[in-house]
């Protein structure tokens, strides 16, 4: 229930059902990570602080009336781009990708701002345009996407790169796109796969990509990752080892168990009865948000809320793909679980414009 | 109004879409909800497994080898505990870098250094132990413990390591061990029921089994059953700790009925001459003695030794590695006339009173070639017994001339002639009985009657290997009633229980074993030289093996300069007469003369069996 709470002259906006569900998961990947970080109490107490600041932000960011954001939304957008571009000139290199912008306090992964900014602006841009949208403004907006693609693709991050391209263009999607444009555009991108792949990928990410395709050819080198996952969770059964009890997370065959391989860990630790648990509290979260959008009170709302629920499912569902061994292992978090702020507070300010979104109405509809 | 229809439309269209990716999306997270499900549940044991082989690594745990046993107890090979250094090839980048580094605090031999770098490779691809230097000295030790630190991929392990107590006396017989082959341990862990597939044996090297002799007959027995250590590791394979230890169970030890001083007795008669000796327990039917001599240091085999020493022995002349005993096949000369004796009685073509008078040769009624004996003038009008003692060619060409060959051949064989008679002796040679069928698929000629005459006196193409040799003096020592050899002391069976097919009576028996004793007794005895060797009756025989056929003494004066053209040197004997308890056959390569070179080793061997 989304609810206006009013102290006389002051009001607060909050939707208590997203935020216990986003903090019941926060707290459950505090007591996740305890265990994927090998008992490492200061990565926990890190998370935490990001946690706590996360949740006070997606506050925050709930109470400003959603025109805020509108109006707004063009220099988030001027912002999170330059970030991106800061990230091309300091960023901080890590194996050979660079991602990073090191503030000193706190590690900026740029990328994962954008993904929240784009969808809005988008979703701010077509607010007025007259639907179904024109050629002019779809072409105008998939310039953009594709520009932003580009810049996070170059970094080169594959995954949030197609999130971002995803976070695009679920609104130009929603706002009505022709299914006749969507069919070309398919096609198109079918056509020039040799050619992405040739030109786009970096020769880790093809590499990557063929083992998925072939896990075969090569099980202890870039498989392994992908085949320790599957042994972690497969071998959690139905109970689970056991908190702290999960072999392939404490033997260190697991790769990453604190940021993309979270899930394996708790799969292997709590088995398929805590998988399907932390499952159904991402899946309520869901069905709040399409119920939310279904209901939002102008056009901008309903697209935003449209477009940053599903860049959250996305990412939800790319990192689970990647972690059971359905997609190639593509760097991508579990939301709200990971380890990793730029993710974890991107997404407090996107539930938090969600809420905003939600919870403020416009009187002239009434 | 047309413009909240619109917004309505719009609306309409917005909840569509969500609606359908939504709908997309349940689709993809019920895929994702069953993948983990089949992965969970469905193949649970699967992951369950690899989780497990993945955490843990066993470890082999090599049984303490059998120790083996001379007849009165000496031990003959034992394991002595070495301290070793061992390393992970698998784990060592640059192998220059590490010998140079481990050189300076461990002296590596050249013998060594080749060792490493020829099985390095080898070693690192199977992801097995290599062991560099055995046996370090408490020294050595010390300076590499201290610095052990530098050295991750080394370590000191105590191994044991083979050690036969008499290497050069029982290099043939006992034989030695070697490093097993990936293949062997796997076919070996599988009979075991240590399944390969459940077990992941890293780092596991240094497993050995018997390659020759009794060490590879027994091995099975003497390796015992292998035990594991189970561990549990990190993804680096790091042991981290140990979980459970099935203990190994050792071998069986292995009570020959070999007998150590009538070895080393043998051993030192043969001087290291070419040839062999084989002595048998008469009551048994197991082996005494086995030796072929020149012999090799077994302990350099199993335990290691430089190419350079092994291309030495391999390139030896006198061929040290060739078991003589067991493989060396020779005729069998004059030996034979006792088992062609007893032809000639069962089949009564001759009685005992039947004489001939001997002219030194024998002339073949078909073509007139004429068969020499080795007495120019020969041995005058001569009996079955004197021409056994005298050893008189002319009356075995002139009874073989009358045998019926496929009958010769048929009573040859129950002498252990043709076949293998040894249950355990190591690649056995079975020598070659001659027989008409054989020489035609073979040398494409028909059988001659020249061929049985040669037959008679055990040359052509007749041969038979010591090991046989010494059955067939045991044969006739028992009278027929023999089994075939082992080294091991079989349960003692009524003689009764060996039937044999001959039908020869006893008292024919005794004059053969008599004719035998006169062999040695009598003045005119092929081998009275032994008489005064020993101080019981022996029966013997004699015999000479002519590798060039020459028709006087002269000729073979000029052919015996080359020492391979000289004649070889063969005898049996059994002893003590009239109840013999054991059996012996000797043969020196180019030894010349049975009686005197080959009989008192023969002699000698018997001496030591008996008077011990």
């Amino acid at each position: 229930m989304k609810k206006k709470i009013d102290f006389k002259n002051f009001s607060i906006y909050f939707d208590q059902y997203l935020f216990i569900a986003i903090t019941l998961l926060s707290v459950m990947g505090l007591f996740f990570l305890y265990s994927a970080s090998q008992e490492d109490i200061s990565t926990v107490a890190k998370q935490a602080i990001f946690v706590g600041f996360g949740l006070l932000l997606m506050f925050l960011v709930s109470q400003p009336d959603p025109d805020f954001y509108k109006t707004f939304s063009g220099l988030f957008l001027i912002f999170s781009l330059l970030l991106i571009f800061l990230t091309m000139i300091f960023g901080k290199e890590i194996n050979g990708a660079k991602r990073w912008l090191d503030l000193g306090f706190f590690t900026l992964q740029s990328s994962e701002i954008i993904k929240i900014s784009l969808p809005i602006f988008l979703s701010s841009y077509l607010y007025n345009k007259p639907l179904p949208i024109s050629s002019k403004h779809t072409f105008i907006s998939l310039i953009l996407i594709g520009f932003i693609f580009a810049l996070v693709a170059r970094q080169p991050d594959l995954g949030t790169s197609l999130v971002v391209f995803m976070s695009g263009g679920y609104v130009l999607f929603l706002a009505g796109l022709s299914w006749r444009f969507i069919g070309s555009a398919a096609a198109l991108f079918l056509l020039s796969l040799p050619f992405l792949w040739n030109n786009f990928l970096a020769p880790f990410q093809q590499k990557r990509i063929l083992t998925y395709l072939n896990p075969d050819t090569d099980p202890y080198g870039t498989a392994w990752n992908i085949t320790q996952s599957k042994i972690a969770i497969g071998s959690g059964g139905i109970n689970g080892k056991g908190y702290q009890e999960g072999s392939q997370a404490h033997l260190d065959f697991l790769p990453e168990t604190e940021t993309d391989f979270i899930f394996a860990v708790i799969a292997e630790e709590f088995g398929f009865i805590g998988v399907c648990i932390l499952l159904s509290v991402f899946f309520f979260i869901l069905l709040r948000c399409l119920y939310l959008a279904f209901n939002a009170r102008d056009r901008f709302c309903r697209l935003a809320i449209g477009g940053l629920s599903l860049v959250f499912a996305s990412t939800l569902f790319i990192n689970l793909a990647m972690v059971v061994g359905v997609v190639p292992v593509v760097g991508m978090p579990l939301p709200f679980i990971s380890k990793g702020g730029s993710s974890l507070l991107s997404f407090y300010i996107a539930f938090g414009i969600i809420i905003s979104m939600a919870t403020h109405k416009k009187l002239m509809q009434r | 109004m047309i413009d909240l229809n619109k917004r309505d439309i719009e609306k309409q269209s917005f909840s569509r879409r969500l609606l359908l990716i939504y709908f997309f999306f349940g689709l993809i997270f019920l895929i994702l909800l069953f993948k983990t499900y089949s992965l969970q549940i469905s193949s649970y044991s699967e992951y369950e497994l690899a989780a497990l082989k993945n955490k843990t690594k066993e470890v082999l745990v090599q049984p303490t080898r059998g120790v083996i046993y001379d007849r009165n107890g000496n031990i003959l090979v034992n394991n002595v505990p070495t301290y070793d250094l061992i390393i992970q090839p698998s784990k060592i980048r640059n192998l220059d870098d590490f010998l140079s580094n481990i050189s300076k605090i461990i002296e590596l031999s050249a013998a060594e250094i080749e060792n490493i770098n020829k099985n390095f490779k080898r070693k690192a691809n199977y992801n097995r132990e290599l062991t560099i230097k055995k046996d370090l000295s408490n020294e050595e030790i010390a300076k590499f413990e201290v610095r052990s630190y530098q050295f991750q991929n080394a370590f000191i392990d105590v191994r044991y390591s083979r050690e036969n107590k008499y290497p050069y006396l029982f290099s043939h017989a006992l034989g030695y061990v070697g490093g097993l082959s990936n293949e062997e341990i796997q076919s070996i862990l599988e009979n075991q029921n240590l399944k390969q597939s459940e077990t992941t044996f890293k780092y596991s090297g240094g497993f050995i089994g018997g390659k020759t002799g009794l060490e590879n007959i027994y091995d099975s027995s003497l390796r015992g059953f292998f035990g594991k250590k189970l561990y549990e590791v990190d993804a680096r394979g790091r042991l981290l700790k140990e979980l459970s230890f099935k203990k190994p169970i050792n071998g069986n030890n292995l009570f020959t009925n070999l007998d150590l001083n009538a070895q080393r007795k043998a051993f030192e008669k043969m001087a290291n001459r070419r040839g062999a000796v084989v002595a048998l327990e008469l009551k048994s039917g197991s082996i005494v003695t086995y030796l072929s001599t020149p012999s090799f240091n077994a302990n350099g085999l199993s335990n290691g030794m430089s190419s350079l020493e092994f291309n030495k022995l391999i390139n030896d002349a006198n061929k040290p590695f060739f078991d003589r005993a067991g493989q060396g096949r020779y005729s069998p000369a004059s030996t034979i006339k006792p088992a062609i004796a007893l032809f000639g009685i069962k089949e009564k073509i001759v009685d005992w009173n039947f004489t001939l008078k001997d002219p030194g040769y024998f002339v073949l009624p078909e073509d007139q070639r004429i068969y020499r004996g080795w007495k120019k003038g020969g041995h005058g009008t001569i009996g079955m017994k004197d021409a056994i003692i005298e050893s008189s060619n002319t009356f075995f060409f002139s009874l073989a001339y009358k045998s019926n060959i496929s009958d010769l051949i048929n009573h040859l064989s129950e002498f252990g002639f043709g076949r293998n008679v040894c249950k355990d002796c190591f690649n056995p040679d079975s020598g070659l009985l001659p027989t008409p069928e054989w020489k035609m698929n073979n040398l494409n000629f028909g059988w001659f009657k020249g061929d049985t005459v040669n037959l008679g006196v055990g040359q052509g193409y007749m041969s038979a290997t010591p090991v046989q040799l010494a059955y067939y003096s045991a044969f006739l020592a028992k009278k027929g009633n023999l089994q075939d050899l082992s080294f091991i002391k079989n349960d003692i069976i009524n003689d009764s229980d060996f039937i044999n097919n001959l039908k020869i009576d006893e008292s024919d028996w005794n004059k053969i074993h008599s004719s035998m004793i006169g062999v040695i007794e009598d003045p005119k005895g092929t081998a009275k030289r032994l008489k005064p060797l020993k101080s019981y009756f022996v029966a013997a025989k004699s015999g000479t093996v002519e590798l060039v056929s020459t028709e006087t003494k002269e000729d073979y004066k000029l052919v015996r300069q080359n020492i391979g053209n000289r004649d070889h040197a063969i005898i049996i004997a059994f002893g003590p007469m009239p109840n013999p308890e054991y059996a012996v056959s000797v043969i020196i390569e180019n030894g010349e003369s049975g009686g005197s070179v080959a009989g008192p080793v023969a002699i000698a061997v018997l001496n030591e069996l008996i008077n011990e």
